[in-house]
């Protein structure tokens, strides 16, 4: 390995709005530095998660080391590779504070979006040189002039400092990688200091135990060296230390500025903790690092194996998954119509439909999903505040003094002639504008404060259908705000489904009601019995559907060879009723439990 | 004692071939390929020989596919070569499946010279859009025809019905059954259509340009046929099957009352010492195999004591005079309330099933959803 001198480090992340380029920018950069061979190319290389190849968008950030050569210095170039999707900002904000420098990607088609803005002011926060960056100049309908101009009315960075490359091509990529040089500090620090390093991440690997990812802030950690984790005060041996090469490549030390991974025989990821500082043992110790605000979980659902049995199959699938997403959370409950499960809290949507695929594809284990909601407020009358993270935990309506539901502020940009689909849309959901931006003559930012509820089930995609998908949107919690709320609860011949109950505005209630116990009908099969299905608030009934009784089910034939046939088809059916949930004597499937999301808007 | 480990007293033949294949069909049927016929009888008869001695049947059953759809030449081959293994016993059933329009003396003659006493024709429907609909080339002249021509050789006739056809009314129905009713066969079956895996007719329905008849008309065309046919004479005896007193089919009952059986040909499944066999249900496959001395048998499952006797429960109750609680203990060497537990008290208490200290049986609201109890009975 080159031994480096900090002033010849330059430590940046690329971060950008969803699909931008920026792991095909950083395709680009492995080839040009020779880190990664043409053989061994393929697009977005560094994209290697089962997931992230399926879905083509990066979901955890990924660190490399790349090294350039230039009049005569050999310069050692730390990329982190960052995910664009808001779920994923938490990712962005701990790459942040590993580096000096961040190349914000826009992309010279599409302009500055919800995520461009987000994520640079998020490195603005963070003290960051900023390189800005206009992606995809090979394709002919970039608008580099008005893209540029955006760049420079949004987020203040001049024009000129706006560099033109194509992700695809590779034009621009050594221009680029001079002003990622010229225009980033070199890490400040002092290499004789004790060891303080980030732990910005970690992974496990099956033979060598939690890889922990590391910024090295001050000091130097060895080969053979005993370290401490000072948040849980452990101490190990560095058995192995290196640098993403952009495989993991050993070497003997790592040094200030330098970002890189450690081993040391850790059994469990659980002992490590990201944002943690690492040190060495002793008085001699560093002071351990602000480390990183936790991340904020927006959405919560109920996660129930459909077999009872499954509970502690389930609970170590979950635990295994939190160890290397600790952005996701997990607590046992329990409902009497689903048995003991956990409630979950997610990033976001996109995070819940990913833990929720990982978990079957890598546990086995069939689950039953109940409807995401949001956390809510409420004061009781005798002063207590209730932190409401599931619907069945609501008070009865007489012991509520007030009811709360998060606010997130939302900026919306679109090209302008959208801008009046937009405000009906965000007026419909009840949100309340605060003010409008125009990024430039054909681009607007709209800013409405929203109830948090409804922006996540479908906000996204409403923009993106009112807008034909030019409209980009993202949120930050404000904070909470009293509403006019209701629990909805859904009855089964007469029966409460406590997984079915729902938050809304009580002026929804009543469609909201009648599209749940539709949906329902449509999702519960035909029983011998019929099968009435009601909304209710408190005791008032406010909507009921019907699913009347089976009336003809029967196999006319069954001949000698019909009988293996058969008997083998309805043991199946058993097994398959098996998997349903039993409310009194009525079958529900699973996919039911998402009814509640149907918010009947068709028919409004 | 037990039923399952008896010597069989019944075989059934396969005979794949028909004229074309209908849409709704999902038989081991092959169209189109009577070139394959005198192979075929080739490997029925290395199939046959694997008996090693003729064995003494109280009932032989030709089905298909349409076994008269062979050329009475070949006829006259198959049935010999059966009448060398199979030796009459007790009254004798000899059955054949055919196809109204091969129902012609010269066939009928062959028939009747080699024992066979009961036709099934399959009629399916007298009206001409249904028959249409189904894919079936007789109408109601040919059909007229072939019932004469068949009762001047072979006295027991039984006919299929469909029902539930898309297009039908249960004004057709109705009108199907009066007129089965003045050809009075001695034995109906009478099956609600359905359009399996399989089918042309699936991948049609699936596409939406097949629309199947709501539950509703369905279930009101099945009772209709039931009390038609009762009133008629007929004693309704099984979920689908009807009969003039003294002409149930014993074939079929063997069947559903779990005694065993031997099979012969592609697809042909047999119950032989507990065992469950079925043979490859590709002609082509079948055919290759018997050749090359291999077995022609594709699946094959032994079938545990409890499972034996949950399979027993659940085709017996298909049998509309139900099941005599002590027969099956003293057969099986389980309880009806024990293999039922829960779901049959559940299933009494909501009247599907009437339980009476010697019998249980199927009410008339449990028969005709009588699926959705079967899966509770049946275990994996
Ligand atoms: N024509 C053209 N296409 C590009 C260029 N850069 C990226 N793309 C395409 O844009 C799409 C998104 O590229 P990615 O590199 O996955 O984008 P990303 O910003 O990493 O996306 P996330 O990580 O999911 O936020 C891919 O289809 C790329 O092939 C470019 O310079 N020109
Ligand atoms: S329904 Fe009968 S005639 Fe038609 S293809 Fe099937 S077996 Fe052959
Ligand atoms: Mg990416």
């Amino acid at each position: 390995m080159p031994s480096v001198d900090s002033s010849l480090i330059r430590n940046f992340c690329i971060i950008a709005h969803v699909d931008h380029g920026k792991s095909t920018l950083a395709d680009r950069l492995l080839e040009h530095t020779g880190a990664v061979s043409q053989r061994e190319m393929k697009a977005q290389f560094l994209d290697d998660m089962e997931l992230e190849r399926a879905r083509g968008i990066t979901i955890k950030a990924r660190a490399v080391v790349l090294y350039h050569e230039r009049n005569g210095n050999l310069y050692e170039l730390n990329l982190i590779d960052t995910p664009g999707h808001v779920d994923f900002h938490y990712e962005v904000s701990r790459s942040l504070a590993c580096c000096e420098g961040a190349m914000l990607l826009v992309d010279a088609c599409q302009g500055v979006e919800a995520q461009t803005v987000a994520n640079a002011l998020a490195a603005m926060e963070h003290e960051l040189a900023i390189v800005p960056v206009l992606n995809k100049i090979d394709l002919i309908q970039a608008r580099i002039d008005d893209v540029t101009q955006e760049i420079e009315h949004t987020l203040a960075l001049e024009a000129e400092q706006v560099l033109r490359v194509s992700a695809k091509t590779g034009v621009g990529v050594p221009a680029l990688l001079d002003a990622l040089i010229d225009r980033i500090p070199p890490p400040q620090g002092d290499p004789d200091a004790p060891l303080q390093a980030m732990v910005f991440d970690a992974h496990y690997d099956d033979y060598r135990g939690a890889v922990t990812y590391v910024r090295i802030m001050n000091g130097t950690v060895r080969k053979g060296q005993k370290i401490r984790l000072l948040r849980g005060a452990t101490t190990y041996e560095v058995l192995e230390l290196g640098q993403f090469a952009p495989h993991r490549r050993a070497c003997q030390e790592l040094t200030v500025g330098q970002v890189g991974y450690l081993i040391c025989n850790i059994k469990s990821l659980e002992n490590v903790h990201i944002g943690d500082t690492v040190s060495v043992p002793g008085d001699q110790a560093a002071p351990p690092l602000p480390g990183y605000k936790p991340p904020q979980r927006m959405v919560y659902c109920g996660l129930y194996p459909s077999d009872g049995q499954e509970f502690s199959v389930l609970r170590d699938a979950l635990t295994k998954l939190s160890i290397n997403d600790p952005s996701f959370e997990f607590t046992p409950e329990s409902s009497e119509a689903l048995g003991f499960g956990f409630r979950c809290g997610f990033l976001g949507l996109l995070h819940m439909e990913i833990i929720q695929q990982r978990l079957e594809q890598e546990s086995d284990v069939d689950l039953v999903q109940t409807a995401p909601n949001v956390t809510y407020e409420i004061l009781t009358k005798k002063g207590e505040m209730l932190h409401i993270h599931r619907p069945q935990e609501v008070p009865d309506s007489g012991d509520i003094e007030e009811f709360r539901q998060p606010v997130v502020r939302v900026n919306l940009l679109q090209p302008t002639e959208y801008i009046g689909g937009v405000m009906t849309l965000c007026q419909d959901r009840r949100g309340i504008q605060v003010r409008t931006e125009y990024l430039s003559p054909t681009r607007a930012m709209l800013v409405y404060d929203l109830p948090l509820a409804e922006v996540i089930y479908d906000l996204h995609d409403k923009l993106k259908s009112v807008t034909r998908g030019y409209g980009t949107m993202n949120y930050e919690l404000i904070g909470y705000e009293p509403a006019d709320l209701v629990r909805l609860d859904i009855l089964v011949n007469g029966k409460r489904v406590d997984a079915l109950s729902f938050i809304c505005h009580r002026i929804d209630a009543d469609r909201r009601g009648r599209a749940v116990v539709k949906k329902l009908k449509g999702e519960i099969e035909r029983h011998m019995f019929e099968i009435a299905v009601q909304a209710a608030i408190g005791a008032r009934i406010i909507a009921r559907e019907t699913v009347p009784a089976m009336r003809k089910n029967v196999t006319a034939k069954c001949y000698g060879g019909d009988i293996t046939r058969k008997r083998k088809l309805w043991a199946k059916q058993r097994e398959g009723k098996k998997r349903m949930k039993s409310i009194g004597s009525v079958d529900i499937p699973q996919k039911a439990f998402l009814a509640v999301l149907d918010t009947g808007e068709g028919n409004k | 004692m037990n039923r399952r480990f008896e010597t069989p007293r019944a075989a059934y033949v396969h005979v794949p071939f028909c004229r074309h294949h209908c849409g709704y069909c999902n038989f081991t049927v092959i169209a189109r390929r009577d070139d394959l016929v005198d192979r075929y009888l080739q490997a029925l008869a290395i199939e046959l020989a694997s008996l090693a001695r003729p064995r003494e049947v109280e009932s032989l059953y030709l089905g298909g596919g349409t076994p008269s759809h062979l050329s009475p030449a070949q006829l006259c081959e198959l049935l010999g070569r059966l009448r060398e293994w199979f030796v009459p016993a007790g009254s004798f059933e000899f059955t054949l499946e055919a196809n109204p329009v091969d129902m012609l003396p010269d066939r009928l003659g062959v028939m009747r010279e080699f024992g066979i006493n009961r036709i099934s024709l399959g009629i399916q429907s007298f009206l001409p859009d249904k028959l249409a609909a189904l894919e079936r080339d007789h109408r109601q002249p040919e059909i007229l025809r072939a019932l004469e021509h068949v009762r001047g050789h072979v006295g027991n006739v039984s006919i299929d019905l469909i029902f539930g056809v898309p297009g039908e009314t249960e004004d057709c129905w109705r009108r199907d059954l009066e007129t089965l009713i003045a050809v009075r066969p001695q034995h109906v079956s009478i099956y609600g259509l359905t359009i399996e895996r399989g089918s042309r007719f699936f991948g049609r329905v699936r596409k939406n340009q097949l629309k199947r008849l709501d539950d509703e008309t369905e279930r009101a065309m099945y009772l209709t046929a039931i009390d038609t046919l009762a009133s008629a004479g007929y004693e309704h005896y099984e979920v689908s099957n009807f009969a003039l007193p003294g002409f149930r089919s014993r074939h079929n009952e063997a069947y559903w009352t779990g005694r065993t059986y031997e099979a012969f040909g592609p697809g042909a499944s047999r119950f032989v010492a507990g065992r469950r066999e079925t043979n490859h249900r590709s002609v082509v496959t079948y055919l290759r195999r018997v050749m090359a001395g291999e077995s022609p048998v594709a699946e094959s499952e032994q079938l545990e004591p409890e499972d034996a006797a949950r399979e027993r429960l659940v085709f017996a109750l298909r049998r509309i005079e139900g099941i005599d609680k002590q027969e099956f203990l003293a057969e099986t060497g389980f309880r009806v309330h024990d293999l039922g537990g829960p779901a049959l008290e559940r299933f009494v208490a909501w009247g599907l099933l009437e339980d009476t200290p010697q019998t249980l049986r199927l009410t008339r609201d449990g028969l005709v959803v009588s699926d959705a109890l079967w899966p509770e009975f049946l275990r994996q």
